[in-house]
């Protein structure tokens, strides 16, 4: 009997033995094969994790390779007591590092483009980000000091030393901020207060470091972010009850919607309705709502956002408590791939080629043909009511990083916007790839023109004029041959071929009360630059006391609407020499536009061509 | 001498000095009752029992002595003794510390003391870290419910329950007085003393007075190492925790009254105070939290009891509850709070049974609570909520028996409550049906079955709480079936009882916290799904050897699944639920040696183990937790002389430091040492 319980005994303890704790092992990083796509460069994702987990991780999909590594962070940081922390807030690349703000570990971790841990500033119940200079400013729920109020604090931090240098009290629980020229804009979210929420963006001037104003917004606002104009998108979260979230741009319109999430990228808004599980653009220019790009309506809890010219980035963040997902769109709604991330995938960062984490391994695959536009290479307005504006001139720019950002606005479908001004402004560009002259169109440029209510004679019609030319030497410039390609007009006895116009530094003088910033372009060197080409004669007529143009019959950017493809699109069989004689060409490279309407129509300003972008519609076929 | 005692006593007691009072000052007369005070260690219950109320469900229990050698200061401490159980501790003395009860949900295990259940409207968890042993006489588990129809209604409403009974006075023929005193001292600067005086006063009435304080500092070392894949250390450190102390003092006073053999009256009051830190999450580069709390717990409970033509029974009970919490941030990196609830409650229950036959019962209950919750943010002026609830519970049960063979109950339980500003909600019926069968009359053999459906209703937080509250919540539902076969057999020189048991239990509209279609917000939603299916087995085997030795063991095991089948396409569809580990058990071994004058010395063992589970949903390997298993040692002797008893125990717990977490990013203690010494006269 006692012989029969030992074994009973027996058995059951080493059951119970099997399974014994073995050491602790760091949490590995995973990597998975996500796409064959190649992209230059990578996206870090910040999943947050929950409260008290201390699951915040750090992702990285690395866009050349197609290759997602949960964790990413953690291989390169093993040694890192306790890992990344508890709750990831923010991510943001600033010069050749990465700063994540860790909210409940009460730090910003900073760290090379590798991610690998280069030191940490301990800020108390940190939120977001925002920089200048060699200055990071981090705004915190509470202050150094624990303040009666409940008031919190923007941080200053030397991004050399990484040791706190200021610190200004703003108002309840700020949330997001953001520079614009010398002035930092806070959130005042008072999010910690049911009931009681904030509704104001504290105003800090950087100089001094004080609470320069406080200006009203709506209720509960979270997340603020600046237009290429400059203009200020604040996210109001409501109070979640009776009073709706909205979004509210300073001195401008407030757009009733949800609004988890923003991200503008060139001239469009794209607002994250995550009560309503869509994705919604609205113009920069007029705020007018854009078609929604892609569809979210099957998404769980979309959460994450980020817009670049290349692609829409968007999270899905499931329950909060298991793992979300990444996605990734093109402008036309297309789905490229998706992965699995960590808890929260909140916070998304891209990464440029020149920090490519594993740039050294395999050749690329050539990178896939796209229809779009890829490059800019020359831009140079007439002077112009948004000219410094669309795209936005920022101090030290030249014209090489003006070309970047036009190319931001409208390489890739970004589908933003250039404006070149006055009459003679251009812009060229060019495709990864030449395009072919088939048979029909070829080319469409798009525009911003419309017609009037009830009738296609007449619109906004502000009339550029295509130039075509081949890279016959070669050099991967536009410095060939150019052909105009013949519109409607040409042969009208009132365009004139060969007009020429100097414009001046000192003829920049203020001309439209709304656009008050110098309308000459600011990067340009010389004080004086003469710009040659054809010129049409005024179309404009007065219709119901409105401004309208005669639409050209067809030959010109800018004149009719985008969705007349036929309308907006462009043969390269048009194409005509310098003395008008027919030209064949069996491809092309570059593609110049120049504003060849000049008329200005007082309040409104002149007409100036303006372009959204351009597909190869052969590559289409 | 003893008089005075009382009076010290009734003075710390101040507050509960009526009870005294009124009842302490009868003349003595003599009674009947001596012979049957000698057997109060029995459960009342049993006074009046026929053999119809035997347990059906065998359920699991600790008590006496045996609970009073085990390596536990509370109540969650011994009840990892018991299988099929799974606890949640957040770590140290003042840490919470609940249980589930075959993995659904700690909200589905009632708690009672004394028979009458304790509440929590609010969060709906007891923390069973708050309840010591030392006044404890007998902890009991019931899976199911316990199979008893002379029982409150309520008592059919939980899927799990543990019954807390405290000790009662028992005296020789010509006693009157009994003093404990007890010192207990500890790591991380325990100090715990305990007195407890009972005394009759007349022989029918007996009153008991317990009080006790906790004192530790919480400050234990623990460690955080991890390695790299090839072995070598990534990092290891080792800390403080921090803000973990505890204050708390208990005093409890009951007053029996046996005025027949049948009929009994009991008042028992009971009044807890407390003060700890809350040592929160050891995440990166956080090692102190600044919370605290204050909790006073207060309730005054009575029970009356008795029995008419011999045939009817008749049970009554009652009970006033004011439990008030503060809860205070004083962590500069977080927004301070400042909060204060007020939980009251109100309790009734009539119950009744009627033996129809020999072979056959049946009994009805009623009960009514009403539930009052108030909170005020103490930092804004106008956050003063209030909440409120009526519930109703109305039961009918039977139970027979076929000859020696069978025995069956069946029960049914209505449910009504009515939360503020809301309509009754419609009465929800639960079935419950027991049965067990012997087929050998000379054979302890019994197969042993039930099924069951039990209600967990939503709490005050999951209704109402800022912005997280859902009123339209429906209660959660758990149906159990299990089946069990139980054995026992004893001699002269063993005494050995087994019990295996199967169960498959599914929890359906279980009430989750869910995003809401808003930035950062919850909300609560009647959604998910678990199946868990699961084995429990024990062994309780004593043997009684030559030169007056003992040797006695106890084997608990369980493995079970708990798996959300909510929705396929979920990523964590069929994973396993959180913190419910796969296999888990215990085994205690202790050899006691009895000297010829009676004295007693022992050695006690006890291993625990909890085997892998994960954190969250998704069983990924970032959300592992390792397996955790602590062997605990008690030496102990026991010296009478005369009518002075004196106990000596040491206790070393985690004998091996293992570095541990029961849920994640709250350490747990490494080794620790407790030292008891406790007089009795």
């Amino acid at each position: 009997m006692y012989h029969r319980f030992q074994i009973l005994i027996i058995a059951l303890c080493s059951l119970l033995l099997i399974a014994c704790r073995k050491d602790e092992v760091v949490y590995p990083t995973i990597g998975t094969h996500v796409t064959d796509e190649v992209r230059e460069g990578g996206l870090y994702v910040l999943c947050e994790g929950n409260m008290g987990s201390n699951k915040a991780r750090l992702d990285y999909m690395n866009l050349h390779a197609g290759d997602y590594y949960a964790n990413w962070y953690g291989e390169q940081n093993p040694t890192q007591l306790k890992e990344l922390g508890d709750v990831g807030n923010d991510i943001q690349q600033y010069g050749s590092r990465l700063y994540a703000v860790i909210n409940c570990s009460h730090k910003v971790e900073v760290m090379d483009m590798q991610a690998r841990h280069i030191g940490q500033i301990d800020i108390p119940n940190c939120r977001y980000m925002a920089f200048k200079g060699d200055k990071l400013y981090v705004s915190a729920y509470v202050g150094s000091i624990a303040d009666p109020d409940l008031l919190g604090s923007v941080y200053e931090i030397d991004t050399a030393s990484l040791q706190i240098t200021r610190e200004v009290k703003v108002g309840h629980q700020p949330d997001e901020l953001c520079v614009r020229g010398d002035k930092l804009y806070v959130c005042n979210s008072g999010g910690y207060l049911t009931n009681r929420y904030d509704s104001t963006v504290s105003v800090i001037d950087i100089s001094t470091f004080e609470e320069a104003e406080k200006i009203h917004v709506g209720l509960n606002p979270t997340r603020i972010r600046a237009d290429e104009r400059g203009h200020l998108w604040v996210c109001c979260q409501g109070n979640y009850n009776d009073i709706q979230p909205e979004v509210v741009v300073i001195d401008g319109p407030h757009i009733q919607t949800p609004c988890a999430n923003i991200s503008i990228q060139g001239s469009t808004a794209y607002i994250l309705d995550n009560t309503n599980k869509r994705l919604r653009a609205f113009s920069t220019i007029d705020y007018t709502e854009q078609p929604q790009p892609i569809d979210i309506s099957s998404y769980e809890n979309p959460y994450g956002l980020l817009a670049t010219n290349e692609a829409l980035y968007i999270t899905d963040a499931k329950n909060y408590v298991s793992s979300g997902v990444l996605h990734c769109y093109d402008y036309t709604g297309v789905k490229h791939w998706s992965t699995y991330t960590g808890d929260i995938p909140g916070h998304l960062c891209r990464v440029t080629a020149e920090y490519d984490i594993h740039g050294g391994g395999d050749t690329p695959e050539p990178p896939a043909k796209t229809p779009y536009i890829t490059r800019v290479y020359e831009y140079l307005p007439a002077l112009g009511q948004f000219v410094n504006m669309l795209p936005k001139y920022e101090e030290g720019d030249d014209a090489e990083s003006m070309c970047r950002k036009c190319e931001q606005a409208i390489a890739n479908n970004a589908k933003g916007m250039v404006t070149l001004g006055g009459w003679g402004g251009y812009i060229t560009f060019g495709f990864d790839h030449s395009v072919a002259n088939l048979e029909g169109r070829d080319i469409q440029i798009l525009g911003n023109a419309f017609y009037m209510t009830g009738s296609t004679e007449y619109g906004s019609s502000e009339p550029g004029i295509v130039l075509v030319s081949r890279d016959d030497n070669r050099n991967g410039q536009p410095d060939d041959t150019w052909y105009e390609l013949k519109g409607s007009l040409y042969d009208d006895p009132s365009t004139d071929h060969a007009f020429s116009r100097t414009y001046t530094r000192k003829g920049d003088t203020l001309q439209n009360p709304f656009h008050t910033q110098p309308y000459y372009p600011q990067w340009l060197t010389a004080d004086a630059y003469t710009l040659t080409g054809a010129r049409i004669a005024p179309q404009t007529k007065v219709i119901s006391g409105q401004n309208v143009q005669r639409i050209l019959e067809y030959g010109y950017v800018d004149n009719k609407p985008n969705t007349d493809v036929e309308g907006t699109s462009f043969d390269i069989s048009w194409a005509v020499d310098a003395d008008g004689n027919p030209v064949s060409l069996p491809t092309i490279d570059f593609v110049r536009v120049y504003n060849a309407s000049d008329e200005i129509l007082g309040m409104t300003g002149e007409l100036s061509t303006e372009v959204t972008g351009a597909i190869d519609l052969q590559m289409n076929k | 001498m003893i008089r005075r005692n009382i009076l010290i006593f009734i003075a710390a007691l101040s507050a509960l000095s009526v009870f005294a009072q009124s009842a302490g000052l009868e003349p003595e007369q003599a009674s009947y009752a001596d012979s049957l005070y000698n057997d109060f260690h029995i459960e009342e219950v049993e006074v009046t029992a026929r053999a119809l109320t035997k347990d059906i469900i065998i359920p699991q229990t600790l008590k006496g002595e045996e609970l009073a050698r085990l390596n536990a200061l509370t109540v969650a401490d011994a009840i990892r003794y018991f299988s099929g159980v799974q606890l949640k501790d957040y770590g140290g003395v003042g840490g919470i510390k609940t249980i589930n009860v075959r993995s659904m949900g700690s909200q589905h295990t009632a708690v009672y003391y004394n028979g009458v259940q304790l509440g929590n409207a609010q969060n709906g968890q007891v923390d069973l870290g708050r309840f010591s042993l030392d006044n404890l006489e007998e902890i009991q588990l019931y899976k199911g419910q316990k199979s008893d129809i002379f029982q409150s209604a309520r008592e059919f409403g939980a899927a799990g329950n543990v019954y807390l009974t405290t000790r009662k006075p028992y005296f020789k023929t010509g006693e009157r007085t009994h003093v404990r005193a007890q010192m207990r001292f500890g790591s991380f600067a325990l100090a715990n003393p305990n007195v407890g005086v009972d005394v009759k006063l007349t022989d029918a009435l007996s009153l008991t007075l317990d009080a006790e304080y906790v004192y530790s500092n919480g400050k234990y070392p623990f460690r955080y190492k991890r390695v790299l894949p090839d072995g070598t250390t990534a990092y290891d450190t080792t800390a403080v925790r921090q803000n973990g102390d505890i204050n708390a003092v208990r005093a409890e006073i009951g007053l029996h009254h046996y005025y027949r053999t049948t009929g009994f009256w009991r008042v028992h009051a009971y009044n807890y105070w407390s003060e700890r830190g809350v040592p929160g999450a050891i995440v990166n580069n956080v090692w102190r939290n600044g919370e605290r709390l204050w909790d006073r717990n207060t309730f005054v409970q009575g029970t009356w009891q008795d029995e008419w033509f011999g045939r009817w029974s008749t049970r009554v009970l009652l009970k006033y509850a004011n439990d008030y919490t503060h809860y205070k941030n004083y962590d500069v990196k977080l927004l301070p709070s400042n909060n204060e609830y007020l939980q009251q409650e109100v309790y009734l229950s009539l119950a009744n049974k009627v033996q129809l036959f020999n072979w056959w019962d049946v009994s009805v209950a009623y009960d009514y609570q009403y539930n009052a919750l108030n909170r005020e943010n103490l930092l804004l002026d106008d956050s003063k909520e209030f909440f409120d609830r009526h519930s109703h519970w109305l039961s009918a049960a039977t139970a027979f028996n076929i000859k020696e063979y069978l025995r069956l109950q069946a029960s049914v339980l209505m449910t009504a409550i009515q939360n503020r500003k809301s309509k009754i909600e419609n009465p929800k019926i639960t079935p419950g049906i027991f049965v067990s069968f012997r087929p050998y009359p000379k054979i302890d053999l019994s197969l042993n079955a039930f099924y069951k459906q039990s209600y967990r209703y939503p709490t005050f937080n999951d209704l109402y709480y800022t912005d997280l509250g859902n009123a339209n919540l429906r209660p959660e539902l758990a149906r159990q079936h299990s089946v069990e076969l139980a054995y026992r057999k004893a001699s002269k020189t063993y005494d050995l009882a087994f019990t295996a048991s199967y169960y498959y239990n599914r929890v359906t509209d279980k009430i989750i916290a869910y995003p809401k279609g808003q930035q950062f917000r919850w909300t609560m939603l009647n959604l998910g799904t678990v199946k868990i299916n699961g084995v429990d087995a024990k062994a309780d085997m004593s043997f009684y050897l030559p030169l007056r030795f003992v040797l006695r063991t106890r084997l608990n095991y369980t493995y079970n699944t708990a798996i959300d089948v909510t929705n396929p396409s979920d990523t964590y569809y069929g994973h396993q639920i959180p913190y419910i580990p796969w296999h888990s058990g215990s085994a205690v071994a202790g050899l006691e040696w009895t000297s010829k004058r009676g004295d007693h010395y022992g050695l006690n063992y006890s291993f625990i183990y909890v085997g892998e589970r994960y954190c969250q949903q998704e069983n990924t390997v970032y959300n592992y937790v390792q397996p955790w298993y602590t062997h605990d040692l008690t030496i102990y002797g026991e010296w009478s002389i005369q009518r002075y008893w004196l106990k000596a125990n040491i206790e070393i717990n985690n004998l091996l430091g293992q570095d541990y977490e029961v849920i994640q990013n709250y350490p747990m203690p490494k080794q620790n040492v407790r030292c008891t010494i406790a007089f009795r006269y």
